[in-house]
């Protein structure tokens, strides 16, 4: 009988110990700030809106940083699963030792990073999540720059009840975005008329026929359509709910990852008068975004900038301003009063004026009303579906600070 | 053929005290647990203390799966949703129910092991891609389950699952959590080299290899079969369990999926199906190898279909099928020497 | 009467592979099974040990005991070792190994004492380790113990499936073709290992053998095959005499000088 040996234990231990240490000690550069960005990347334009982050983080090192101080990026995926994003936001803080986090783009992710940053007190600045949730754990350190939930159910809620009638149908996937765009569009409707949902049904993201729902929803005939899902599940539920003929009179409106370009591609002409609320549209008319467009246009090779580009955009531009406004010492020493320093910077902005609707608003109370930043929806039409796709803004609608919050 | 009139007793071992016996087999975990319970000093910061939990976890989840498929030939792609089973039913206890993190540890792996003994019925009559697929679908099911089940959190995920509390403190740093799953993984560790070392192992290794010839010999197919994935689910269970329980204290459907079971599958067969060592190995290996290629994280899914494709090519029976190699060829050059020598 | 078999059929498909055949086996008797190709012999085997369930109506009573409608293992357990064709030995364990599976039904530990490793089941393991090293003394294959056995000859395989039936130390011993394709010198040692086995133990063996030489030197009684059906039995002097048997055997175009030189250089 072969026993195992002493020295076969301990070789595998100090293996562990060697391998361990060939992981990149931490590389903390004095006099740069340090920034981890954590994003859904392995998707169709995911990549370019992480890229974009950087790229404009780092422009600023070309004219010598801001108040002469370096930006470094760390940028990695994490494939909008909370265990990857976990790993992220642990590699930033105690590995890369970074100032403040960037992330994320799935509400599944960005929940447990709050969490984290939340312990080891470091920002966080959350470019595209959407959940409600995020801002209402009561934490000090972060910071929303796209648009609560709370506030997208209600922009599409409100002018379609006031638009277009009261009776409708819910059909969506297991997503989390989509559940919560469904459950809050159903809270408004009956919170504010009283109106129960006409059909209701979930499917798996994965589904790939939807016929027999939408079949029994034509069979009741109701003023709209509520499509829940990521970018695959919208096209073909728009898509096959004109093959089996619902009418166009019937408004179909869907959760804002209508918004993302393969939408209209993949469901072609069915994507007309399909509305969805957003934070941004590449039909906006401002010179701001005209010129923003036009940059993606050029140096991303993105015809028409959903709103996860703006945002991705706009949060870059936000973290510039505020470091500007931060005294940050940049020495090892002063690494947690440097993130409360940024923390408090980011806290100040008030009325910034970018790419967004309306102003974004931060303050320093823990509070929803003080970190959902950007509280202008847009509502968003289809016009035209196929590659060369277009849209346009039905409406703009901004909300109080306490909107869809839970009363006390 | 060989002489058969000299009947010679064993080779190893001859005249070891009977205590002595006993300090050599237990002196190596002994020492084994001296050196862990010391590598968080070796490492440099919090987040290597976390990587380390990680791999342990991940030891875990692949001894599990070492076991039931590299030792008893089952082919399963259960085994991740098996983890996920383990750490929903840890979480429910502990958030749900309020159980103490040292109550739902337990009561989540024994769960487990019923579930994955369920998971096991398929493979009395399944078997190689068939089992596989018939896995395939139970942990699809499992994973959707989950994202439609609002008790659990659905596809928003399951958050503030509690701590451990020690002495009414909460465990949430990564070393005291690392001190928490070390001794768990090496336990762990031990009772796969005990099973897998006695009758148990060899009657796994045996219905693998011919499921009839094993029969003829007495071993009851189906009874080792359920008890393979069996103690392969408890394995998953405790894993899952400690994944739920350490911070944040989040979990969420995405992080059981297929692309989770195929890095674990390369786990085991990096590390050698079916040997003693392969799960540990290729668990500590790959979870290395993911850490340092996250910064290369658009190339990290070919890195890691190009390593699985080698490996299978150049080194069918893993990196322990390589060790094991390097000592039987030196074992055997040996006896041909001693035989020379007597000659 | 160790074995009782009373009207054993096997239907597959069309074709009856074993046709109600009968067979007594006395306790301590070796007896031989000859027949030719595809008359049922393997079958035979693969039906007493439980591989296959027979034709309901037939009977197989094993120390008393109707074993016909158990699983393998259970049968295994109750004493019946068997030998395959094919061999079957377990090729990616060691030569040891296959002996130590063998030795399984007869396992004391359980499997929860087995998981901690209390020190009895080490002791347990080494004893039968011990035990082990010196049935395959017997067998002659001592100094391939740790080898992986698919690295063994034909002819050693042989005689590892041999030793991995005998650690199962059963009452009946059913060796199928045993001594194909060895040399005739260790088709003699085979024949002497077999006896000796016997012997030392006690067994009772059913051989299957198409080297009609085994059959005769070491069978008491030989039972004859031929499309399934039991066509003779009785000594080897009165079945090698046998017209039927000598027909069925070699086929109808031979003539009797031609089979009587035929069985003398066999
Ligand atoms: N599993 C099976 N399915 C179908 N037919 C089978 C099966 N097993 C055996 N047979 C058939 O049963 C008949 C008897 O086969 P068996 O193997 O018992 O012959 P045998 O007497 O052992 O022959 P040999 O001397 O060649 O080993 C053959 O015609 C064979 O084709
Ligand atoms: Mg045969």
């Amino acid at each position: 009988m072969r026993i195992l040996s002493v020295g076969k234990c301990l070789l595998f231990a100090s293996a562990m110990v060697l391998a361990l240490s060939v992981v990149p000690g931490s590389a903390s550069a004095q006099g740069t700030v340090r920034i981890g960005v954590t994003l859904r990347m392995l998707i169709e334009n995911g990549f370019k809106y992480g890229q974009m982050t950087a790229d404009e983080l780092n422009e600023v090192n070309k004219s010598g940083g801001i108040n002469g101080q370096k930006i470094e990026v760390i940028l990695l995926d994490d494939e909008c699963k909370p265990d990857k994003g976990v790993a992220n936001a642990n590699r930033f803080i105690h590995q890369n030792k970074v100032h403040l986090i960037i992330g994320s783009t799935c509400s599944s992710v960005t929940l447990p990073l709050v969490d984290i940053v939340t312990k080891e007190e470091v920002p966080e600045i959350v470019p595209h999540s959407t959940n409600s949730s995020i801002t209402q754990k009561g934490s000090a350190w972060v910071f929303r720059t796209s648009v609560s939930e709370r506030y997208y159910a209600a922009v599409h809620a409100k002018y379609l009840a006031e638009n277009a009638g009261k009776k409708v149908a819910y059909l969506f996937t297991n997503d989390g975005a989509a559940i919560s765009f469904v459950r809050d569009y159903k809270k408004y409707m009956q919170e504010t008329y009283n109106v129960e949902p006409a059909y209701e049904a979930q499917m798996q993201e994965t589904d790939l026929d939807f016929r027999a729902h939408l079949l029994k929803i034509k069979s009741l005939n109701p003023d709209v359509l509520a499509i829940g899902g990521q970018i695959d599940a919208i096209a073909r539920i728009a898509q096959q709910s004109y093959e089996i003929g619902i009418p166009a009179k019937v408004r179909r409106v869907s959760a804002s990852a209508a918004s993302n370009a393969p939408v209209p591609e993949l469901a072609g002409d069915a994507v007309k008068g399909l509305i969805f609320a957003a934070a941004f549209s590449c039909t906006d008319e401002r010179e701001i975004a005209k010129k923003f467009v036009k940059m993606v246009q050029e140096k991303y090779k993105v015809r028409c900038p959903d709103h996860d580009f703006s945002q991705a955009y706009e949060t870059a531009q936000i973290v510039k301003l505020a470091l500007s406004k931060a005294k940050l010492k940049l020495t090892d020493a002063s690494l947690a009063e440097d993130r409360k320093a940024i923390r408090d910077a980011l806290a100040s902005i008030q009325n910034y004026q970018g790419l967004a609707s309306g102003p974004i608003n931060f303050c320093a109370d823990p509070t929803p009303q003080c970190r959902d930043g950007n509280r202008t929806g847009i509502l968003v039409e289809y016009t035209k579906g196929g590659k060369d796709y277009e849209m346009r803004v039905l409406a703009r609608v901004g909300f109080d600070p306490d909107f869809g919050l839970p009363k006390k | 053929m060989k002489d058969t009139s000299t009947p010679t007793g064993g080779t190893a071992q001859q005249g070891v005290p009977a205590g002595s016996r006993f300090s050599r087999r237990h002196l190596p975990w002994l020492a084994g647990f001296v050196a862990l319970l010391l590598l968080p000093w070796a490492t440099p910061n919090a987040y290597h203390h976390y990587i380390l939990n990680i791999i342990l976890i991940n030891v875990i989840l692949a001894v599990g799966l070492n076991i039931v498929k590299g030792f008893a030939g089952q082919v399963t792609v259960g085994h991740i949703a098996l983890a996920a089973v383990g750490a929903y039913a840890s979480a429910v206890f502990a958030a749900k129910f309020g159980l103490p993190f040292w109550v739902a540890l337990p009561a989540a792996t024994l769960f487990t092991g019923m579930i994955g003994a369920l998971v096991g019925i398929p493979s009395f009559r399944l078997e190689g891609a068939y089992l596989a697929l018939a896995t395939l679908g139970l942990a699809e099911s499992v994973r959707v389950f989950i994202g439609v089940t609002d008790y659990i959190g659905a596809a928003i995920g399951f958050s503030d699952i509690p701590p451990p509390y020690f002495f009414g403190r909460s465990v949430v740093d990564h070393v005291a959590y690392y001190y928490i799953v070390m001794p768990l993984a090496l336990v762990g560790i031990y009772f796969s080299f005990c099973i897998l070392r006695s009758d148990i192992g060899r009657s796994f290794k045996a219905l693998r290899e011919d499921p009839l010839a094993a029969a003829a010999c007495g071993v009851n197919v189906r009874k080792y079969k359920l008890l393979a994935f069996t103690i392969s689910a408890l394995y998953a269970g405790c894993a899952g369990s400690l994944q739920a329980h350490m911070a944040p204290g989040f979990l969420h459907p995405n992080s059981y999926t297929i692309t989770e079971m195929v890095t674990l599958l390369l786990m085991v067969v990096l590390g050698g199906l079916g040997h003693i060592w392969g799960g540990v190995v290729g668990a500590v290996i790959v979870t290395i190898i993911y850490d340092l290629t996250r910064d290369y994280y658009q190339y990290q899914m070919a890195i890691f279909g190009t390593v699985i494709v080698l490996t299978v090519l150049y080194m069918p029976r893993g990196i322990g099928g390589l060790i094991d190699n390097y000592f039987a060829t030196r074992r055997f050059v040996a006896i041909r020497k001693a035989k020379a020598n007597a000659a | 009467m160790l074995l009782e078999v009373k009207a054993l059929s096997k239907r597959f498909g069309g074709l009856v592979a074993v046709n109600n055949v009968d067979l007594v086996i006395r306790e301590g008797e070796v007896r031989g099974i000859i027949g030719p190709n595809g008359s049922g012999k393997s079958t035979l085997f693969n039906l007493i040990s439980g591989v296959y369930q027979a034709e309901p109506g037939g009977q197989i009573v094993f120390a008393g005991e109707d074993i016909a409608a158990l699983q393998p293992h259970e049968i295994a357990r109750r004493g019946v070792a068997r030998t395959f064709q094919l061999l079957r030995i377990f090729t990616q364990m060691t030569v040891l190994e296959n002996l130590l599976i063998g030795y399984h039904p007869h396992i004391v530990y359980s499997s929860a004492v087995a998981a901690i490793g209390a020190a009895k089941v080490w002791a347990e393991e080494r004893r039968l380790r011990d035990e082990m090293m010196e049935l395959l003394g017997y067998v002659g294959l001592t100094e391939y113990a740790e080898m992986p056995a698919g690295e063994l000859s034909i002819g050693q395989r042989r005689l590892l499936a041999l030793g991995r039936a005998m650690a199962m130390r059963p009452k009946l011993l059913m060796l199928d073709e045993p001594a194909a394709g060895l040399s005739p010198v260790n088709v003699d040692k085979l024949l002497t290992t077999v006896l000796e086995l016997k012997k030392r133990f006690g067994l009772t063996v059913i051989v299957i053998e198409h080297i009609l030489k085994v059959v005769m030197e070491s069978c008491e009684t030989v039972t004859v095959l031929e499309h399934g059906e039991k066509i003779a039995e009785g000594a080897p002097a009165a079945i090698k005499n046998d017209h039927r048997v000598i027909e069925a055997y070699l086929g109808k175009e031979m003539d009797d000088a031609e089979v009587r030189a035929f069985l003398k250089a066999s």
